[in-house]
């Protein structure tokens, strides 16, 4: 590498991948060992209803998609900076969260449809507001990623893709608030969190996926960010190399213009 | 001194050794990315369409369904309620059926559903049903505990289920009709 690395990681990034790795074991354990299931005894007809074991899933899907907000939220905040400071540490924070975003995003998607199947009967519902806002998001910050490789010039696809994030970001508020705005248009619930309708384990176990996956989040942005710095040192060690090698041969080229003139001369 | 050959005389001229301005590059595009660009703009679009575009996809509330009935005539729609404690399994014009009342703020719909009903589907877990009104005698109706019983009912063949955000096991609260109530 320019700098003389050949690793991102150091020894707090490796501190915290362990205590990432721990938490992840540890929410493993609370979300599918340790809670109860969703079953509740019906008062009329005295059957068991609820989620079942379905429920576990909001140990992950949740935090999940807290962090994609986080994450595209850091995107936006990061690329304002840099349209107005131009610096390169904003612009590779900017690519580094929607990246990450990007992936978390994703996974709320599928986590959400394998929520959906038992739960609401369908994998996949066309036309509700909260998962097509949310696969609007997940499109735009897609296209924002492409759009990052589309010029050559680093320069101006550092701004155009600043523009992009925050176009992209104004989907959030719409996705947080669709179950608010679009009540019968999706099937997804309101918010728990707000309502306070959790308690116990299963709040504290959401409190735990909410940490551990902001440490995943941060080990990955760490990583992430350091990657994206050292690509933008080796392009500009590359630059440099290329400007010298030219300079280089420029004057063995006018050293051997004048050994040849001199040599015309005798 | 170079020299440049003229195309129309063919005769060797002096070489133009002024200046010139550089040509502007165009800056070099990767197509791949341009590709997956044009995919994902071209899907946001088809989503937005797909989204906004199909009327049918809102979901109507039983009150409204009852209230807009003579408007929706025989035409498709979506409706959200709660099923009523007694559900029964009857048959209609050869296929299997449950039938129940569905209910939202007081106002009363019967419902017959063909085909398997969803995995969650109670009593008092709402419902998102498609279907269409149809005026005629329900198979079944004298059974349900608490029948609108109007000569209408929904005749619905997707459903899906509407789960609550309450996660405080039997201190959770079941819909006793609806929404609205």
């Amino acid at each position: 590498m320019a700098d003389g690395r050949t690793s991102t990681g150091s020894s707090g990034s490796r501190l915290l991948g362990v205590i990432t790795l721990v938490g992840l074991a540890s929410l493993l354990l609370f979300a599918f060992v340790l809670t109860e299931p969703d079953v509740r005894l019906h008062p009329t007809t005295g059957e068991k209803f609820g989620q079942f074991d379905a429920v576990r899933l909001i140990y992950l899907h949740v935090p999940m998609a807290v962090l994609t907000y986080a994450a595209f939220l850091t995107c936006a905040a990061s690329s304002a900076f840099y349209l107005v400071r131009r610096g390169a540490w904003w612009d590779v924070t900017a690519h580094a969260s929607a990246e990450v975003g990007t992936v978390f995003c994703g996974l709320v998607l599928v986590t959400g449809s394998i929520w959906g199947r038992p739960v609401w009967n369908t994998w996949w519902e066309w036309g509700d507001v909260r998962l097509m806002t949310t696969l609007v998001l997940f499109l735009l910050f897609t296209g924002y990623l492409a759009l990052r490789r589309t010029a050559a010039d680093p320069q101006r696809q550092a701004r155009r893709a600043a523009a992009v994030a925050l176009i992209a970001v104004l989907d959030i508020p719409l996705i947080n608030r669709s179950v608010e705005w679009w009540e019968n248009r999706t099937l997804h619930q309101q918010s728990t969190l707000a309502e306070l309708k959790i308690e116990d384990l299963t709040l504290f176990t959401l409190m735990l996926g909410f940490l551990v996956f902001g440490l995943v989040f941060a080990w990955l942005m760490l990583h992430r960010f350091r990657v994206g710095w050292l690509e933008q040192a080796q392009a500009r060690h590359d630059v440099t190399l290329a400007i010298a090698e030219r300079q280089a041969e420029m004057e063995t080229l006018d050293v051997g213009a004048a050994i040849g003139e001199s040599g015309g001369e005798k | 001194m170079g020299e440049t050959i003229d195309e129309e005389s063919g005769e060797a001229g002096p070489l133009d050794l002024t200046p010139q301005a550089s040509r502007p590059q165009r800056p070099a595009r990767k197509p791949l990315s341009v590709i997956v660009l044009l995919a994902a703009v071209a899907a946001v679009v088809f989503v937005l369409l797909r989204t906004l575009g199909d009327a049918s996809l809102f979901f109507y509330e039983v009150d409204e369904a009852v209230a807009a009935r003579a408007d929706l005539g025989t035409e498709r729609f979506r409706v959200v309620g709660t099923p009523q404690p007694g559900l029964v399994e009857t048959q209609l014009d050869g296929h299997a059926a449950v039938v129940f009342t569905l209910c939202v703020a007081d106002v009363l719909a019967d419902v017959a559903h063909l085909g398997d009903p969803a995995e969650l589907f109670q009593p008092g877990v709402p419902v998102v049903l498609q279907g269409s009104w149809v005026n005629g005698a329900l198979p079944g109706l004298d059974s349900l505990l608490v029948p609108a019983g109007d000569g209408w009912y929904l005749r619905t063949d997707h459903m899906v289920v509407k789960h609550d955000n309450d996660y405080r096991g039997d201190q959770a609260e079941l819909e006793s009709c609806g929404a609205n109530s």
